[in-house]
């Protein structure tokens, strides 16, 4: 193949691409797929929180600046969910984590039939969540509610779980465990079957007991799929809104609103488009921070 | 072959909706706004103008959803829906953003003296700075249904005030010994009902909420009493506990299963308990306008929709014919008959077709024209939200009245200035 005499033009280049050249080609679809649905909205989201952008009066929008992130560090609304929000992620992480590591451990003992553990497994995780949400307001409805009437015939007085902020928010928080606990489980049943079976072999010839084998074997080599589901698992806590929304809207009043719910009642049900926006560069922010920490912590491990 | 018979019939359908560009869109509301009714109200336009094709399309269960949908189709100034059904809190909104389109030049000579066949209160909401910009569909209002057969059974009189309501109740749950059955119910989930809720013992003092040009003037000391009168029915046994839960078709259910004695619920209400097939209290049920406050006057909340032509539609004539039809005194007539749905006009309420099948309408009236409308705001949805939820917190004791109350000024003193 001869070097081209004069410099070649575009069609010559697309036609006999280099190297280079070709790499980029064959990334501008995934490229501009990116660009589209996931640079501009973020962008536009960024942009939209400097306007001024309702669209119940019909006014139009206009530039404000700052103004909308001057509001929301003032509205106690965004603060309350904020917690809200903090509250549930850091009582379901955790508590999906323990569930989901029993479920695990359960589902790695040698059964003689595999498949109806491991279905029961992913059934929580395959219901889609507004539906396993209304399962549970259901659960804890004051008069048809499963867990009444559980209660009464123990001899106790029905409650109303649902209208009282503490025990709405740990109803909230169990069916959040319940539903993630799955997910949680298959990750770490993944991590509990690379483990090699010499391992617990030796130990078990050392005279290391069952705990010692758990806690200097399994725990360790299971710690990379732990990081990961916890990630995972953080994520998608502080952006929790389905099942809370179908368990009790944020309600009594908005004593278990999460920061999405929020989100959505400003941008959808106010129609405050501009200030919406803001909110959600807020959370944008917090999940970003949030990330940032567990990212540190993994490379410092791999750097280890 | 099969191909292309699909694109003939591909190309016959473009070609009938370039055609169809008189056709008339017609968004009509969500369930319980009839659509099945409104559809036989169209089919008869259709026959009287030959030619005209009407679509209808529905959606939104409450007039929540139907906001934001309606808002974000306007927003973008969409011609594809040339009428809409709004709720009477709407008009002010949507005509000051400029989506509806006046219709006193399309009424001709009628323009003038239209809107005085109509009920007060929906000439007034539906007349922004002098322009007509919708007519009435129904109207709707709050009542007190009651079971008759109880209250006979028990020589409970008529009650005019709550108090008077609890103490009846009270005999009637104490005679029928059944665990199952409650007093009465209102609706105290956080949904657009739960305002009325807040407003009806408030009004009933004698206070507004509002004044003329929508500024807020809370009495916060009466509405932290109309809140207490709520808890206190509950505290007398004649009110079920988990109040906070409740939503009109949870009090419909327990009605018509015979499980509730009272019950604070729209004007369509009457046709469930009395048509549908597995009520058990047909031909039991009484409607009464809604008790007062001791010393006070008995307040309703007015609901009600309203036939509105988009500012954006192209099809604009067309379309105000068929919403001049629509507010009709025929069409009232129809709905009230077929569907317990108010009417708009005066005189229906007094027609002998009426009321043979709707005997309660002879009372009716006074309580229609007495109701209230909810404050007009270009935000209502932030008005609402602050109302529904707080209420609820209130009915559910998560929140202390007084905080509760605080809590509604505080929010709405920024909304509504």
């Amino acid at each position: 193949m001869a070097a081209p005499l004069a410099s070649p033009t575009l069609i010559d280049r697309l036609r006999d691409p280099s190297e280079k050249t070709l790499g980029v080609m064959l990334l501008a679809p995934a490229a501009l797929l990116l660009l589209m649905i996931v640079v501009y909205p973020i962008g536009k989201l960024f942009y939209n929180s400097f306007f001024d952008m309702r669209l119940s009066g019909g006014q139009g929008s206009k530039f404000i600046g700052l103004q909308n992130y001057a509001d929301m560090m003032k509205d106690t609304g965004f603060w309350d969910a904020t917690l809200n929000t903090v509250i549930i992620t850091a009582v379901t992480v955790p508590g999906a984590l323990l569930v989901g590591l029993g479920l695990a451990l359960l589902a790695n003992l040698p059964f003689k039939r595999q498949w109806p553990v491991r279905l029961a497994l992913l059934l929580p995780w395959a219901l889609p969540l507004a539906f396993a949400g209304l399962i549970w307001a259901w659960f804890f409805h004051t008069e048809y509610g499963f867990i009444n009437d559980v209660w009464a015939r123990m001899g106790g007085e029905p409650r109303m779980w649902l209208l009282s902020p503490v025990s709405a928010f740990t109803a909230i928080c169990l069916a959040i465990i319940w539903k993630a606990s799955s997910f949680m489980a298959l990750v770490l049943l993944a991590g509990l079957q690379m483990i090699p079976k010499s391992l617990y072999e030796a130990a078990e010839v050392d005279g290391a007991s069952k705990w010692q084998q758990f806690t200097q074997i399994t725990l360790p080599m299971l710690m990379p799929s732990i990081m990961v589901a916890l990630i995972f698992r953080t994520i998608t806590a502080l952006q929790t809104f389905d099942i809370p929304y179908t368990m009790t809207k944020g309600g009594p009043g908005n004593a278990t609103e999460t920061l999405a719910m929020y989100i959505h009642k400003t941008t959808i049900d106010y129609l405050d488009v501009g200030y919406g926006s803001t909110l959600a560069v807020g959370m944008f922010v917090l999940s970003l921070l949030l990330t940032a920490v567990y990212l540190r912590h993994i490379s410092k491990q791999d750097s280890a | 072959m099969k191909l292309k018979k699909a694109l003939l019939a591909a190309a016959l359908m473009v070609v009938t909706a370039t055609v169809a560009a008189q056709n008339i869109r017609v968004f009509s509301g969500g369930a319980s706004q009839r659509p099945d009714l409104m559809r036989k109200l169209f089919d008869e336009f259709e026959k009287k103008n030959p030619g005209s094709k009407i679509d209808m399309e529905t959606g939104g269960a409450t007039s929540e959803a139907q906001r934001q949908y309606l808002s974000t189709v306007l927003n973008a100034k969409d011609s594809a829906i040339d009428v809409y059904m709004i709720d009477i809190v709407n008009p002010m909104q949507y005509a000051r953003a400029g989506w509806l389109e006046p219709l006193d030049s399309y009424l001709g000579a009628e323009a003038g003296s239209l809107m005085k066949n109509y009920l007060p209160a929906y000439a007034s909401a539906d007349v922004v700075d002098g322009k007509i910009v919708a007519l009435p569909a129904f109207a709707d209002a709050q009542f007190l249904y009651y079971r008759k057969d109880l209250f006979e059974k028990y020589g409970v009189k008529s009650p005019t005030t709550w108090d008077e309501l609890a103490v009846g109740l009270k005999k009637i749950l104490d005679g029928e010994k059944n665990a199952g059955m409650n007093g009465v119910a209102t609706t105290g989930a956080a949904i657009e009902g739960a305002v009325c809720t807040f407003l009806k013992p408030y009004w009933s003092q004698g206070k507004d909420f509002n004044d003329a040009s929508g500024r807020i003037t809370l009495d916060k000391a009466a509405a932290q009493k109309g809140i207490e009168m709520w808890l206190s029915l509950v505290d007398r046994g004649v009110m079920q506990k988990n109040i906070g839960e409740v939503k009109p078709a949870d009090m419909n259910n327990a009605f018509k299963a015979g499980n509730l004695v009272a019950m604070v619920n729209w004007g369509f209400a009457w046709d469930i308990l009395q048509s549908q097939a597995d009520s058990t209290v047909k031909g039991k049920v009484g409607v009464l306008p809604l008790p007062a406050m001791g010393g006070g006057k008995s307040a309703t909340c007015i609901g009600g929709w309203q036939w509105a032509v988009s500012a954006f539609s192209k099809n604009k004539a067309a379309s105000a014919k068929l919403v001049r039809f629509l507010s009709s005194p025929e069409s009232a007539k129809f709905l009230a008959i077929e569907g317990s749905l108010l009417p708009v006009f005066p005189q229906t309420y007094s027609d002998a077709d009426v009321l043979k099948k709707l005997p309660h309408y002879k009372d009716a009236l006074p309580v229609v024209q007495a109701a209230r409308g909810r404050p007009m705001s270009d935000r209502y949805g932030e008005v609402s939200d602050a109302l529904r939820t707080t209420t609820n917190a209130m009915l559910a004791r998560s929140v202390k009245p007084a905080d509760g109350v605080a809590e509604i000024d505080n929010k709405l003193r920024r909304v509504m200035r």
